[in-house]
C-alpha cells in the first residue's frame, strides 16, 4: 500500500532558531492562522430522535414509549430550541443543558434529518462508507480526511503536526494517512527506557513498509511533541491546566477533548483532529444509558468550548453518527438501527441558534422504508460547507469520490470557495 | 457562559517559520555502523511456529524442525486437558481486590486466590444474587480471572494452537465482558462455548454461542419479545458471525425476490427483511435470570431459557425459506441457525478470516478457495474447523509468506515472555498495557472484534506503546510485579562478554541470522562504555541484559510474523 510521504518539521533545529517558544501555525493565504476542523464521531448510532425531537408530533408520540422520547412536560421534558424546523417545537434531551446554552449563544447549529444516503443499516458498513467519503465503495484505501489533507494547497501542507486522531488508534477517516498521529495523552507520549533506543530504532526502521513508516512517524512525532510541551524548571512537562477555570467532566469524550485543547494551544499547526465517543447502540433499556451519553456529550463540549475561548474563532467542531435509530421503539425499551439523524456544528463562524435542513415529517409514507426518519440532507453537504468556507479546500470531487451536487445550508458565515469536482487531486 | 470569540488568536509572527523536512539528520546515530537494515524472513519452521503458537522458542523450533510442522500440527489439533504447569500456576495465582462500602469506608482490601475459572454456572450465578447486591469489583473478578488464565495458558501451555484459536474465536464472537452481567457468566463462555468448540463444528458452535448468556446479554436478545423484536443479535448474526457484510444487499431492502437465487430458495446474500425475520425467530430466547413477565417469573439460574410467551409464532421467511406458523419451541431459531451456518457466503467469510489470521492481510485467493471447499465438505463433521485449519496450514503458502502482518499486542507480549522463560504473576495492569496498543482484552466494545489488519495496529500511539511495553515487561526491577527473570541462567556457563552474549541473545530472541553490521551495533549497545570482550560483572548481568533484550524485541524482526 502506498502511503503519503511523511512531512514533518525538525524540532531540534527549530528549537535552536526559535528559542524557547516554538510555533507552527499554518497560515491561510491572507496570513491569518489556519482554521481547525474537529470531527467528533458518535459510534454506535446515536438516537437523534431522542436527542433533538419534535416533541408534539403525533407520530413521534404514537411510535415511541415515553422512555425513549423527549416530551414537552413531565419527567422527560426537553429543553426548548428556538428557530426549529417546519415551525415545530423541537427540544433537546433534558440532560443537555450545555448544548442548549451553546445554541442560545449562537455558537451551535443543529442540522436534522441528515446522513448517509446509502440505506445500509449496518454500523460497520455505514461507518466505512461515511469515513471513506463514498456512497458505495467501502474498499477505498483512504479516508476522507486523508484525501482532505493530501489535497490541501502545498503552502498549508508542510506543517508540523497537521492531523491527529485523539485516542490510541486511528479511525477509518484517516485511513492511509501516514502523517496523522494517534495521541491519547500528550504528557505520556514518549519513549521509555534506555536513552539510546530512539536513535537505534531510527536506524532499524528505514524501509518503506507500513511498519517502517509507522515507526518513523512515531519516533519523529515523539521528539516533536516533547519539544513543544511546556516544561518546568527541571525540564519536566507540566500538567495541563485548562483556562477559564474549566473543569472537564469524567467521561471519555471529555478526556479526549481536553487532550485536544492542550494540543491546540501548543500551536503545532493542527488542521484537523478526530475524536470518537462510543456506546450509542442502545437496542435495549435505552433511557438511562442514553441520558448518560447525552449528558456526557453536552458537558464535554461545553467544557472544551470554554477552555479554548481564545481559539474559538479558528475552530469548527462537527458531531455526527453513522445513522439514527428507528422511529418505533422495540419491546426491549430500546431502538433498532435507523437512518436519518441529527448533526451538530459548533464554532466561531457558525450561525448558531438555528436548526438547518428540511424536516421530512414522520407520517408513515414520509419515513424511509416506512420505518425511519428520511435523509433529506446528504452528510457530505455539511462537511463540504466546512471545507469550502473554513478549511480552504474546495476539492470536493477528490475528497468525496462521485460527489457532484453540493447544496449549501449556510450554517456558516463567510464566502465559499469555487467548487472543484475534479476527481484528481 | 461562553467567552467572546473575537478575542481569538493573537499570534506570534515567528509562527511563519518553515520547518526542514527531515528530523533524522538532526539526531546523531549511536549505531553509525548500521547502514541499511537487512530484513529477511526466518526459517519456514520458525515462520510456522510464530503463527501456530505465541512465540517460537529455540527449544520448540529445534523439536519441530526434527519432527516436521505437519506432525506437530496433528498433535496440536488434538489437545489434551490442562497442562500441569498451568494448573499449578492457576492454583498459586492471586489477584488483589479492593472496594468500599456504601458510605465510602474500606470494606474489602485483600489479595485473593482465583476461584471462578473452573466454577460451574451455579456458583458463578451467585455473583448475580439480587439480595447480595455485590459490588462491581466482585462481579468483574470473573472476567479478571479469565484474563489471568489466558496469560498462563498462552505463555506456558503446550497446547498453543488451542490458545491461538480461542483468541481467534473470542474475537470473532466478540462480547464485551467488562459489562458486569457478562463478566459473571464469562468463565462459562470462555470454557463451554469458545474453548469447547474451537476445532469443532461451526453449526454446533453457533448454537452454543446463540444460547450463551454472554451473547444473549451482549446483543440484547435476552429482552427480545414480540413485537417489535430486538434486531441486534439477528443483524450481527448475519453481518458478523456468518454471511458477512459482503453479502448484504441493502439496496434490495424489501425486494427479496431480486436477490439472485432467492426464488429457488438459495439467495446468494441477505437483506434487511432477513434480519427482521430472523429477529422474530429468536424472540423468547433469553436467560433464566428471574425476570418477570406478567404473572410468570423466569427461573433464576443463569441457564439458557426459552420463554414461549415472548415468542413471535407466526410464519416467517428467512433467506428464501418459508417457515410455517406455530412451529414447536425453538424450532424457528434452530432453522435460522441452519440456514446461516450452512450458507456458502458463511464458508467464504470464515475461511477468508482464518487465512487473514494465519497467512497475511491479503491472503492468496487460491488458499481461501481451497479452504472453502474443505469447510463445505465437512459441514456436518464434528471437526469441521480443525479440518479447515489443517488444509490452510498445510498449504505451501502458509510458511512462505512473511512480514505482511505484525503480532497482535497480546501475541507480542506473550512472545517476549516465552523467549525469556519468564515466571509470570499476571495482574490487572496487563490489561492497561494491552489497551495502549489498541488491544482490548475481552472488552472490545463493538461486535466486530478487533480488526485483523496491520494498519489498525500501527498508529503512532500504538507503535510507541509496542516499544514501551518491552521496557516495562522485561524490566528486572522489583517494581515489575508481572514477570520475574533470570536471564543469566539461560546463558551457557562462562559466557559473559558483550560480544558473546549479544550473539547468543540475537539467536535466541530473533532466531535468524543477522548481518555483521547489525551484530556489531547490538554489541556496541550492550557494551556501552566498556569493551566488547570485557566481561560484564555477574551482579550487573541481569540488569544489562534486560535493556538489551528489550531492544531486540523492538526490532522489525520480532514485531513481524
Amino acid at each position: 500500500m502506498k502511503r503519503r510521504e511523511f512531512i514533518v518539521g525538525c524540532s531540534a533545529a527549530i528549537a535552536a532558531l526559535a528559542g524557547s517558544r516554538i510555533t507552527g501555525y499554518s497560515f491561510s493565504p491572507d496570513g491569518s492562522p489556519g482554521n481547525i476542523l474537529i470531527y467528533v464521531f458518535l459510534r454506535g448510532g446515536c438516537d437523534g430522535l431522542n436527542l433533538v425531537a419534535p416533541v408534539n408530533d403525533p407520530n413521534y408520540i404514537a411510535n415511541r414509549t415515553a422512555d425513549v422520547r423527549v416530551t414537552d412536560s413531565g419527567d422527560t421534558e426537553g429543553l426548548s430550541l428556538g428557530n426549529g424546523l417546519a415551525g415545530l417545537d423541537f427540544r433537546l434531551h433534558k440532560k443537555t443543558s450545555a448544548l442548549k446554552e451553546l445554541y442560545d449563544s449562537k455558537a451551535l447549529a443543529i442540522i436534522h434529518a441528515a446522513g448517509l444516503t446509502n440505506g445500509t443499516r449496518s454500523h460497520f458498513d455505514a461507518m466505512d462508507l461515511i469515513e471513506r467519503g463514498s456512497l458505495q465503495n467501502k474498499t477505498l484505501n483512504e479516508g476522507w480526511l486523508t484525501r482532505f489533507l493530501e489535497s490541501l494547497p502545498s503552502t498549508q501542507e508542510k506543517n508540523n503536526i497537521a492531523s491527529v486522531a485523539i485516542g490510541t488508534v486511528m479511525p477509518t477517516s484517516f485511513l492511509g494517512s501516514n502523517s496523522t498521529l494517534a495521541i491519547s495523552n500528550l504528557n505520556d507520549y514518549k519513549l521509555r527506557g534506555d536513552k539510546r533506543y530512539a536513535s537505534i530504532l531510527q536506524s532499524l526502521y528505514t524501509g518503506n513498509s507500513l511498519l517502517d513508516e509507522a515507526a518513523q512517524n512515531a519516533l519523529t512525532s515523539v521528539a516533536e511533541i516533547n519539544n513543544r510541551l511546556p516544561k518546568d524548571v527541571t525540564n519536566t512537562p507540566m500538567p495541563y491546566v485548562p483556562e477559564n477555570n474549566v473543569k472537564y467532566p469524567e467521561n471519555p469524550l471529555a478526556r479526549s477533548l481536553q487532550t485536544l485543547a492542550q494540543l491546540i494551544k501548543m500551536e503545532t499547526g493542527l488542521r484537523v483532529a478526530s475524536v470518537d465517543y462510543g456506546g450509542w447502540d442502545t437496542h435495549e433499556h435505552q433511557q438511562g444509558a442514553f441520558a448518560n451519553l447525552a449528558e456526557g456529550l453536552s458537558t464535554a463540549l461545553g467544557a472544551f468550548y470554554n477552555d479554548i475561548s481564545d481559539h474559538q474563532k479558528r475552530v469548527t467542531l462537527l458531531v455526527m453518527s453513522e445513522f439514527g435509530r428507528r422511529l418505533k421503539s422495540n419491546k426491549s425499551n430500546g431502538t433498532d438501527h435507523g437512518h436519518g439523524n441529527v448533526m451538530l456544528v459548533l464554532g466561531g463562524d457558525v450561525m448558531g441558534g438555528k436548526m438547518y435542513g428540511n424536516w421530512p415529517g414522520l407520517e408513515n409514507e414520509q419515513l424511509d422504508n416506512h420505518v425511519d426518519l428520511a435523509v433529506t440532507t446528504d452528510y457530505r453537504h455539511v462537511l463540504s460547507e466546512i471545507l469550502l468556507k473554513r478549511m480552504a479546500n474546495p476539492k470536493l470531487g477528490y475528497i468525496f469520490p462521485g460527489y457532484k451536487d453540493y447544496k449549501p445550508l449556510n450554517f456558516l458565515s463567510g464566502n465559499a470557495l469555487q467548487i472543484d469536482y475534479n476527481h484528481a487531486k | 457562559m461562553y467567552a467572546n470569540v473575537d478575542m481569538a488568536a493573537n499570534l506570534s509572527p515567528a509562527a511563519s517559520m518553515k520547518s526542514p523536512r527531515n528530523l533524522f539528520a538532526s539526531i546523531p546515530s549511536v549505531v553509525a555502523s548500521l547502514k541499511g537494515y537487512d530484513l529477511q524472513p526466518p526459517s519456514p519452521t520458525v515462520i510456522a511456529l510464530n503463527r501456530l503458537t505465541y512465540g517460537a522458542t529455540p527449544e520448540l523450533s529445534e523439536q519441530v524442525t526434527k519432527r516436521g510442522v505437519k506432525d506437530y500440527l496433528e498433535e496440536q489439533l488434538h489437545p489434551k486437558g490442562e497442562d500441569e504447569r498451568v494448573v499449578r500456576k492457576l492454583s498459586e495465582a492471586t489477584l488483589p481486590i479492593k472496594y468500599n462500602d456504601k458510605d465510602g469506608n474500606p470494606l474489602v482490601d485483600e489479595v485473593r486466590s482465583l476461584r471462578l475459572i473452573d466454577a460451574p454456572l451455579s456458583e458463578l450465578w451467585k455473583l448475580n444474587n439480587k439480595d447480595a447486591n455485590l459490588p462491581y469489583a466482585e462481579k468483574i473478578r470473573a472476567l479478571e480471572e479469565v484474563r489471568v488464565a489466558s496469560w498462563f495458558r498462552a505463555v506456558y501451555s503446550p497446547w498453543q494452537l488451542r490458545e491461538v484459536m480461542a483468541e481467534f474465536w473470542h474475537n470473532h464472537f466478540n462480547v464485551n465482558a467488562s459489562d458486569q452481567k457478562i463478566s459473571t457468566v464469562f468463565p462459562v463462555y470462555d470454557r463451554d462455548v469458545i474453548r469447547k468448540n474451537c476445532f469443532g463444528n461451526f453449526r454446533a458452535f453457533l448454537e452454543d454461542v446463540s444460547k450463551s448468556a454472554a451473547m444473549l446479554y451482549y446483543l440484547d436478545n435476552f429482552t427480545s419479545k414480540a413485537s417489535p423484536a430486538n434486531e441486534n443479535y439477528a443483524r450481527e448474526l448475519f453481518e458478523l458471525h456468518t454471511l458477512g457484510s459482503d453479502f448484504y444487499f441493502n439496496n434490495l431492502y424489501n425486494r427479496w425476490r431480486d436477490v439472485p437465487g432467492a426464488t429457488a430458495g438459495k439467495p446468494v446474500g441477505y437483506i434487511d427483511e432477513d434480519v427482521y425475520e430472523a429477529a422474530r425467530a429468536f424472540t423468547g430466547w433469553t436467560v433464566a435470570d428471574g425476570a418477570s413477565s406478567g404473572k410468570d417469573k423466569l427461573p433464576d439460574t443463569g441457564e439458557f431459557y426459552y420463554y414461549d410467551g415472548w415468542h413471535d409464532n407466526y410464519q416467517k421467511r428467512i433467506l428464501g425459506t418459508e417457515i410455517e406458523p406455530n412451529q414447536p419451541a425453538l424450532s424457528d431459531g434452530h432453522l435460522a441457525l441452519d440456514l446461516v451456518a450452512h450458507h456458502p457466503a458463511t464458508a467464504k467469510h470464515l475461511c477468508k478470516k482464518l487465512c487473514i489470521r494465519f497467512l497475511s492481510d491479503q491472503p492468496p485467493p487460491s488458499v481461501v478457495e481451497g479452504a472453502v471447499k474443505v469447510w463445505i465438505q465437512n459441514q456436518k463433521s464434528p471437526d469441521q474447523i480443525g479440518q479447515t485449519l489443517r488444509y490452510i496450514i498445510n498449504t505451501k503458502e502458509f510458511a512462505t509468506t512473511w512480514g505482511q502482518k505484525v503480532k497482535r499486542p497480546f501475541h507480542l507480549m506473550v512472545s517476549m515472555l516465552r523467549a525469556t522463560q519468564a515466571e509470570i504473576t499476571p495482574n490487572q495492569g496487563l490489561t492497561g498495557q494491552l489497551s495502549q496498543m489498541g488491544y482490548l482484552h475481552y472488552n472490545w466494545q463493538t461486535p466486530t472484534g478487533h480488526p485483523d489488519v496491520m494498519d489498525y495496529w500501527l498508529s503512532s500511539n500504538s507503535m510507541i506503546a509496542r516499544w514501551n511495553v518491552a521496557t516495562s515487561l522485561l524490566s528486572v526491577s522489583p517494581n515489575n510485579r508481572i514477570a520475574a527473570y533470570d536471564f543469566a541462567r539461560l546463558v551457557p556457563p562462562g559466557m559473559d562478554t558483550p560480544q558473546d552474549l549479544s550473539r547468543f541473545w540475537i539467536d535466541r530472541v530473533l532466531q535468524k541470522r543477522k548481518t555483521p553490521d547489525f551484530e556489531q551495533a547490538m554489541i556496541d549497545f550492550l557494551r556501552g562504555d566498556g569493551k566488547a570482550d570485557q566481561p560484564i560483572p555477574p551482579d550487573k548481568l541481569n540488569n544489562r541484559l534486560s535493556g538489551f533484550i528489550a531492544l531486540l524485541t523492538m526490532t522489525p524482526d520480532f514485531q513481524l510474523i
